[in-house]
């Protein structure tokens, strides 16, 4: 089944167009002799089984306007930071970009989830030379941006690594654990963010 | 421990203070009801003993004008014996405990003593200010997240609460968060100010510290920030 239809195709190359903005971005940033924005960057396409477990979750009907138009995260892309500030100037920086449009934005930073979830959320929309599902030429693709620290990452494969673990024992026990230890990742990230702000008073 | 006296009688002030400075606390003298919530609102005191009897303002009213600012700061009241009951000796305005006139000042300084050693290990589990929850027990700041705070944070943030809205100086901080000893500067105490500022911040707390580096430092709801 090939739910992303003829659209499949263009999926991997809108990663790839995406992801070298944000290289080029970063460039741009240490030719001004700033701070690097993040310490790496990943992307995926959702594979054909994933979008089609979503869709069917959600009620939506199996095609490639579900997948690609109701479902914005087709395109995943994870921008991974040293510090908190970073996070925030990778944000702004897309709000300025002319080949994208952020649509949509969850700060859970500085509003983190039940569980300790911290990340920022970015659902921007890219104005592409490949076809598209509402243009035979400029095709317009959403593309889901999350930008956390490091600690934040290490602490989100930790709590995947749970969730998807069926059986797993005290499974309350250890949510709380995670809680706590996403408090703790929490401090140590502010702390250095404070260190680097005490180290650049003077500048 | 550094003392909030309130007493008008002269002479009796000054044996007081000859007597608690002898035990090596640290006395800071007033003699009115008025002067009393005056310096309770402006310094960190780890206990106040106040006269009922004071002109200008009564130690019973200075209680109360003190609790309804939200100190917390544990009082003793010194009350004549024939007004053993708790509308006079204060209890009922706020006070924590009172010491019968004429006392000896044996009792006086046990009473203190033991005090200084119940400060020492007692420190509320929880608490409130604004909207901010501060879990002393678990070393751990809420407000609409959480975050975890180290061990000196923890005090530092503790005693800025029992002291909210008070200017507070580097010294008074620095002597009540590390042991003594211990070489903590201004630029130590600045950067856990940081910290705790950040920290604040990240869990989104309406409740700011304001001050410069060298302080005095003030912990306030951000709402009053603006009117001051």
């Amino acid at each position: 089944m090939e739910i992303y239809g003829v659209y499949g195709k263009y999926l991997p190359r809108v990663k790839e167009f995406v992801m070298n903005k944000i290289v080029e971005m970063n460039q741009t940033e240490i030719l001004r002799k700033n701070e690097k924005l993040y310490e790496h960057l990943i992307g995926r396409v959702k594979t054909e089984d994933s979008m089609i477990e979503k869709c069917q979750r959600k009620g939506l009907s199996l095609n490639s306007k579900s997948s690609l138009t109701e479902c914005k995260d087709a395109i995943g892309i994870r921008v991974v930071c040293n510090f908190i500030d970073d996070i925030y100037r990778v944000v702004n920086l897309l709000k300025q970009q002319d080949w994208c449009n952020v649509i949509k934005e969850k700060d859970y930073v500085s509003n983190s989830k039940q569980n300790g979830y911290r990340s920022y959320h970015l659902i921007v929309s890219v104005k592409t030379d490949f076809p598209g599902i509402e243009a035979p030429k400029n095709g317009r693709y959403f593309v889901e941006v999350q930008l956390r620290t490091i600690a934040m990452d290490s602490w989100a494969s930790l709590e995947h690594e749970m969730k998807y673990k069926h059986n797993v024992k005290n499974a309350e026990q250890i949510g709380k654990e995670l809680k706590r230890c996403a408090d703790q990742l929490a401090s140590c990230d502010v702390q250095m963010q404070t260190i680097r702000q005490v180290i650049h008073e003077n500048d | 421990m550094r003392i909030l006296l309130a007493e008008d009688e002269k002479e009796l002030s000054r044996v007081l203070i000859a007597a608690m400075n002898s035990r090596g606390y640290e006395v800071i003298p007033v003699y009115n009801g008025q002067d009393a919530v005056k310096k309770a609102s402006d310094e960190i005191f780890d206990l106040m003993i106040f006269d009922v009897m004071m002109p200008l303002m009564t130690g019973i009213e200075a209680v109360k004008k003190i609790r309804l600012a939200g100190d917390k700061t544990y009082i003793i009241m010194l009350t004549a014996m024939s007004e053993v009951d708790d509308r006079v000796t204060g209890l009922d305005s706020g006070a924590d405990d009172y010491v019968t006139k004429p006392f000896s000042l044996k009792e006086l300084l046990a009473k203190l003593h033991s005090l200084e050693r119940r400060n020492e290990n007692y420190t509320e589990d929880v608490l409130g200010f604004g909207d901010i929850t501060l879990i002393n027990t678990e070393q751990r700041l809420e407000s609409y997240n959480s975050i975890s705070l180290s061990a000196e944070e923890t005090k530092l943030l503790n005693l800025m609460i029992l002291n909210a809205d008070k200017k507070l100086d580097s010294k008074a901080l620095i002597e009540h968060t590390w042991p003594k000893n211990e070489g903590v500067d201004d630029n130590t105490l600045w950067i856990y100010i940081s910290y705790l500022r950040q920290k604040l911040h990240s869990v989104s707390a309406h409740v700011s510290i304001l001050g410069e580096k060298g302080g005095p430092y003030r912990l306030m709801r951000n709402s009053e920030v603006d009117n001051k």
